[in-house]
């Protein structure tokens, strides 16, 4: 009873029923009552009670309605791109279009133009932006920022701004615009006025990023309407984007458009241009990146297809699709559901004549009674968060956040096919065969001689379930090609855009990483901004800082904004990089991830992590009338207290679960197989924190949660599997079973862990190794240039001896005459 | 037609040809020309044979993939051009041409280095020239001669815009040279109605009125 009336106080903040009295009134109606009529009603009630009460409390117990995807919605990936203090520079875009058109005898309204008038203006404003006069280029660059931006002046609504936007962009992009853009961008990073008056400035503000952030913009615009372009849109565009996005990707050297975005990045981290709209060049990064590279599509596509080239059987399971379809782990939501659920368990159970003894229930109920008494000096929210995973199949559900969608088929068993390494079965039959027959087959699986019939059977289950990755083909091939640095030619390497920007990034991808990092860090909400080498706000903050509430409360939320928003795109930009670096070659995966790990990526993520999670998810750092482009089209109401939560509608913040997903990506790319690094895991306490992250209810979330505290369950401690056996059973139900891995108790020989070191520099030589033949000059062509062998050249070698041989030189003659050699012999045996 | 009588007719200046024999050989009809470069030949054909008559050089033969038109045209233009830039050289000194104008208004950026930079019109011309050429000839954009990527064309606006300004300046700061130059080769006036004729540059940048003075001839809005 006391274990439940727990339960109900959980609950009681959901407002919803505060235990006990319903509870125990409830308990003896239960059994009678059709279990489905009341389950249905429950829902009913939950359904009644979302669409009565849509307040915070309640929200909690709800799955978030989050679907995870390359970016979020067309509007609000625009809208982001402009700071709300940006705002008055808008007028000054349509200021510039007016000025233009005046000088070219027209009336400002460009959608009155025939197509033709249109290129004309264009052709004749792109030569503008070579003129020498900066004011003169940036008029000009501002007017096709206006342009870019849909010419708003004109538009009614929304979808007309946006329409116009499209057909511009088309229109700027073949009239060459972008190009020119790129070589403006150049021109203004470059411009060592601007830096230095910045660098010598205590505050840079929004003032000294102008011009960047213009040209940035429009960047930005061109990129991203051409990705929307690819995908939806008529032919005609779609072709235009087509040839666009190749022509991005197949850049090469330093015109790599990603990597001068890099540069940028690191000449701001290193101070040396502390004026650079950062935001903006990440957002511009990771849409160059996702256009150029592509997002999950074009990384599923990329998989099947190199998995059909190496002959190796295509997976269906897609992670993203199948972790969509989950549904959150969930606090039960009161003490009655569970006792339903309980009941119906039970009932169940004895039904099916299961194994379980009857009385298990109990059992489970002492274990958590127990569990509760003793981490009762442990940590408080950790005994709070021990009733919570009931992972209850049969327990009424939440209602689908889209009552419409239907409901997903469920799934009979496990989300997953279970797999294994090859490894693993090699492992499996070393042991079974010294055990049986005394010594170990080293590389054969198939003989079974000696072997007992469930061994056999064994080793069947495990061969259906194996699975090769790329990864470890591209390993082998690696090893064959080190063994054999001669016989075995190195096979052309595709230059696919994942190469091309790889070998771009290459000579300075520690920097890259490096700087990517710090931004993170300096963007992250626990960070304190003072206590930062670098002022990621520099294209935020003002000049002159806000004078009302209203003012300082927009600031405030624009501030917060920003750096969500910077998270956003650094996350996805790394996670970007690590998928495809890792399809394309696993060493470049793991050049890259290496030098994500030393410059300390694992604990900065969990960092992150530390912090109210719930409350990050769901933050509101949105000013809906303040968006482009509702902050210029239409009437425009008065800024007050009130009007700046007019039209915010969302339950929770796209962008930050987008976030936090990615770095929990990031975070299992980087750990997976790496016991090194899943000691950092264990090390730097992650598993509370990962706890913690796991009361965000959103299935895909947690199921990137628990993956990383499976790999580190080994680690934990029997105390802590014992008090969170709801998180194990979560693990248990929703991650993918490896046969044979004994993760939660056993004692992995690969896991003893004194060769951690040993085992990062092997990997650190393999990746050297592979690099220095793919694209370096280093040791390995030494060995392979040609060798001297005319005796001229030779002897003809200058030979620096030392004092010491010239001392005793006669000493060596000796030795040499003194013994008879008959260097004939060599080549009559044929030894040379 | 020295060489008509030959069976095979080398369309070819070998070495040792005398100035007065260059490129002397007999016009041959653009269906046989059978090589890769047929365009290009084409063009030049055309331009030896009347070089005042714009019209007809810029017409192109039956099917001609416009692309690849424009292309050839614009490779002549360049290397023609470089016939004004050695002529430039005797009196355009970056001493006293410091910067690319044309009319005061305009000064321009040279575009050929990574961050484009103010340079001496004479050096803007070269560079100009060059970085043409390069990019004319690259393997990336232009692998083939006889058919051209559609993003490739699009190159070609940026190319004609900055190649004008040479012209421009030979015109406002350089008259004499210009006009002598012009005389010979009709060189401005064909890039003109070029560039209009295929929309290429926008008709207020063409700021040499070299169409306007022989408005009469009639082929200003070709």
């Amino acid at each position: 009873m006391q274990k439940m009336d727990a339960n109900g106080n959980d609950n009681a903040e959901s407002g919803e029923y505060s235990g006990e009295n319903r509870t125990k009134y409830r308990i003896p109606r239960m059994k009678k009552v059709n279990l489905v009529e009341i389950a249905s009603k429950r829902i009913k009630m939950d359904r009644e009670r979302d669409y009565e009460n849509r307040d915070a409390e309640s929200l909690e117990n709800r799955d978030l309605d989050f679907i995870y995807d390359d970016s979020d919605s067309p509007l609000n990936e625009i809208s982001e791109l402009y700071s709300y203090t940006e705002q008055p520079e808008f007028q000054l875009n349509v200021k510039a279009f007016e000025d233009l058109m005046e000088d070219a005898h027209l009336s400002p309204s460009w959608q009155k133009l025939s197509q033709d008038q249109q290129k004309s203006l264009i052709l004749k404003w792109l030569d503008l932006l070579e003129v020498s006069k900066s004011e003169s280029r940036m008029r000009a660059a501002r007017c096709f920022l206006y342009l870019a931006q849909g010419c708003w002046a004109e538009q009614q609504s929304d979808e007309e701004q946006q329409q116009a936007t499209r057909y511009n962009v088309m229109l700027l992009n073949e009239c060459g615009v972008f190009f020119a853009f790129v070589d403006l961008l150049n021109i203004n990073i470059e411009n060592s006025v601007a830096s230095i008056s910045a660098q010598s400035k205590l505050a840079v503000s929004l003032a000294d990023s102008t011009d960047l952030r213009i040209i940035l913009s429009v960047l930005y615009i061109i990129v991203e309407v051409m990705r929307l372009s690819l995908n939806d849109g008529d032919e005609n565009y779609k072709k235009q984007a087509e040839h666009f996005r190749s022509d991005l990707a197949n850049a090469t050297g330093e015109d790599v458009l990603s990597v001068q975005l890099l540069s940028m990045v690191t000449r701001f981290c290193s101070g040396s241009a502390p004026h650079f709209p950062m935001k903006k060049v990440l957002l511009l990064l990771w849409k160059v990146i996702l256009l150029t590279l592509g997002g999950m599509s074009a990384l599923k596509q990329l998989k099947a297809q190199y998995r059909k080239d190496a002959e190796l059987p295509i997976i269906e399971e897609d992670t993203i699709e199948i972790a969509q379809m989950m549904r959150a782990s969930s606090p039960p939501f009161s003490a009655v559901d569970l006792l339903v659920a309980q009941d119906n368990q039970q009932s169940s159970r004895r039904f099916r004549r299961s194994l379980i003894k009857q009385g298990s229930l109990d059992v489970t109920f002492a274990l958590d009674f127990e569990s509760s008494e003793q981490s009762e000096n442990e940590d408080r929210e950790e005994d709070s968060n021990n009733g919570m995973f009931a992972e209850n199949a049969d327990a009424p559900q939440t209602p689908s956040p889209r009552p419409e969608t239907p409901e997903p088929p469920k799934a009979k068993g496990l989300p997953w096919m279970p797999k294994v390494r090859a490894k693993d079965l090699d492992n499996f039959l070393d042991n079974t065969r010294m055990k049986f027959v005394g010594f170990p087959l080293p590389g054969d699986r198939d003989t079974l001689i000696g072997l007992p019939e469930p061994i056999h059977e064994g080793v069947s289950v495990l061969k259906q379930h194996m699975y090769t990755s790329l990864a470890e083909l591209q390993i082998q091939k690696e090893e064959v090609m080190a063994k054999s640095p001669f016989s075995v030619q190195e096979p052309e390497v595709p230059l696919t855009p994942a190469e091309i920007l790889y070998q771009a990034m290459l000579p300075n991808l520690p920097q890259y990483v490096i700087s990517l990092l710090k931004i993170l860090l300096a963007a992250a909400p626990t960070s304190k901004a003072k206590t930062e080498t670098i002022n990621i706000m520099a294209d935020v903050l003002p000049e002159e800082m806000p004078m009302t509430v209203v003012q300082s409360m927009k600031l405030g939320t624009d501030v917060n904004r920003h750096k969500e928003i910077i998270v956003k795109a650094v996350s996805g930009i790394l996670l970007l990089l690590l998928k495809h670096f890792k399809i394309n070659h696993v060493y470049q995966f793991e050049f890259m991830s290496q030098h994500l790990v030393f410059a300390n990526c694992i604990p900065l993520v969990l960092k992150f992590f530390n912090q109210n999670i719930t409350a990050y998810v769901r933050a509101k750092n949105v000013i809906p009338i303040l968006d482009f482009p509702a902050c210029v089209i239409g009437e425009q109401p008065e800024l007050t207290v009130e009007s700046l939560e007019i039209g915010d509608s969302q339950l929770y913040s796209w962008r930050n679960v987008f976030s936090c997903v990615n770095l929990l990506r990031i975070l299992n790319k980087l750990t997976k197989w790496k016991h090194s690094r899943i000691m950092m895991l264990v090390v730097f306490k992650s598993a509370p924190i990962l706890k913690r992250t796991l009361k965000v209810r959103h299935a895909m979330m947690q199921l990137y949660v628990l993956k990383l505290l499976k790999m580190q369950t080994k680690y934990l401690g029997r105390q802590w599997r014992k008090s969170n056996m709801k998180t194990m059973s979560a693990i248990y139900s929703k991650v993918r079973h490896r046969l044979n891995d004994d993760w939660a108790f056993g004692n992995d020989l690969d896991a003893r862990p004194w060769d951690f070191q040993a085992e990062e520099c092997a990997l650190r030589g393999n990746v050297d190794r592979f690099n220095n033949r793919r694209y370096g000059n280093g040791p390995d062509s030494e060995l392979k240039s040609t060798v001297d062998t005319s005796i001229q050249s030779v002897l003809g070698q200058q030979v620096e001896l030392t004092e010491e041989f010239k001392q005793h030189y006669e000493v060596w003659l000796q030795q040499v005459l003194s013994v008879h050699v008959n260097w004939d012999e060599l080549i009559d045996k044929a030894y040379l | 037609m020295k060489m008509a009588d030959g069976i095979a007719i080398l369309r070819r200046n070998k070495p040792g040809t005398k100035a007065k024999d260059f490129s002397r050989w007999p016009d041959e009809p653009f269906e046989e020309m059978d090589s890769t470069l047929a365009v290009q030949q084409y063009i030049q054909q055309q331009i030896r044979r009347e070089p005042s008559n714009i019209a007809q050089i810029l017409t192109p033969p039956d099917a001609q993939d416009e692309g690849v038109w424009k292309y050839e045209h614009l490779r002549q233009f360049c290397m023609e051009l470089n016939g004004l830039a050695v002529r430039l050289q005797a009196d355009c000194h970056p001493e006293t041409c410091t910067q690319m104008t044309a009319t005061e208004q305009w000064i321009f950026l040279c575009a050929a280095h990574k961050t484009p930079k103010e340079c001496a019109a004479i050096d803007y011309t070269r560079h100009t020239l060059d970085g043409a050429a390069c990019l004319l000839n690259s393997n990336k954009y232009f692998p083939s001669r006889v058919s051209i990527k559609e993003t490739s064309v699009s190159k070609l606006g940026s190319v004609c815009r900055r190649v004008y300004r040479i012209f421009s300046h030979a015109y406002f700061h350089h008259r004499t040279i210009f006009d002598e130059f012009e005389n010979q080769t009709f060189l401005c006036r064909r890039f003109t109605v070029f560039v209009t004729k295929y929309n290429l540059m926008s008709k207020d940048n063409l700021i040499v009125p070299i169409l306007e003075e022989e408005a009469g001839t009639g082929e200003s809005e070709a």
